[in-house]
């Protein structure tokens, strides 16, 4: 899949929340590993769904999390 | 790598149905342009069948271990692959049955060509089904190596 117009601060949520692992993110919202690297490296869009699942996960609203470049194709 | 089980799965069915196709296939036409009944081809269809799955399940088994529960799991990522991956199977299956279509009008229309047979008609179509899932089994690793 192309690189998506959607970036992300997960890798920094993960961080400021105790370094968490991309494995125990996974698990929180049900997906791979390998899904969240791909999501993390923008080369993945998440559902809707998934998309709040981690906002959730990290305590935040969805645009912190997730924002649209509209420019980047 | 670091792959998902569903990519090591594909892998191995990718290896699998490759190998088997390779002894299978030129058995099956060489049989189906010789013998006038079905009973050989039956019979190195079930040792092709039986083998593939024999592969098959020792390979599942082996990769299954490491994963534990998300073996047989599959996320929205990977049914997104598998969308896009069935897609461009079903293209290559009817690119196949296509041109089946025409050599069989082509055959039988041809004072020249020597009608086919329904036996190596048979074989063709299987031929085209199994090209088809190669095709999807390609698609699937290329898409999760690009996301990789």
């Amino acid at each position: 899949m192309a690189p998506t117009a959607v970036r992300n601060s997960i890798r920094k949520l993960r961080f400021e929340h105790g370094e968490m692992t991309q494995a125990e993110l996974a698990e929180r919202i049900g997906v791979t590993r390998q899904t969240i690297v791909a999501i993390e490296k923008e080369k993945y869009s998440p559902s809707l769904e998934a998309a709040f699942r981690i906002a959730e996960v990290f305590g935040e609203p969805l645009e912190n999390v997730f924002r649209y470049e509209s420019d980047k194709r | 790598m670091d792959m998902t089980f569903r990519e090591k799965s594909a892998w191995g069915l990718l290896v699998g149905i490759g190998l088997v196709s390779i002894f299978y296939f030129p058995a099956a036409f060489d049989i189906a342009d010789s013998v006038p009944h079905g009973a050989p081809l039956i019979a190195i269809s079930i040792v092709g069948v039986v083998a593939l799955v024999v592969i098959e399940a020792i390979y599942h088994a082996c990769i299954a271990i490491p994963h534990g529960h998300e073996a047989g799991e599959e996320d929205e990522r990977d049914q997104l692959i598998d969308l896009k991956a069935e897609r461009i199977s079903s293209y290559a299956l009817g690119v196949g049955l296509f041109w089946l279509v025409g050599q069989i009008i082509a055959s039988h229309s041809s004072e020249r060509l020597e009608p086919m047979s329904a036996l190596t008609i048979g074989v063709w179509i299987l031929f085209a089904l199994t090209a088809s899932e190669i095709a999807k089994l390609i698609a699937q690793i290329v898409y999760y190596r690009r996301d990789a």
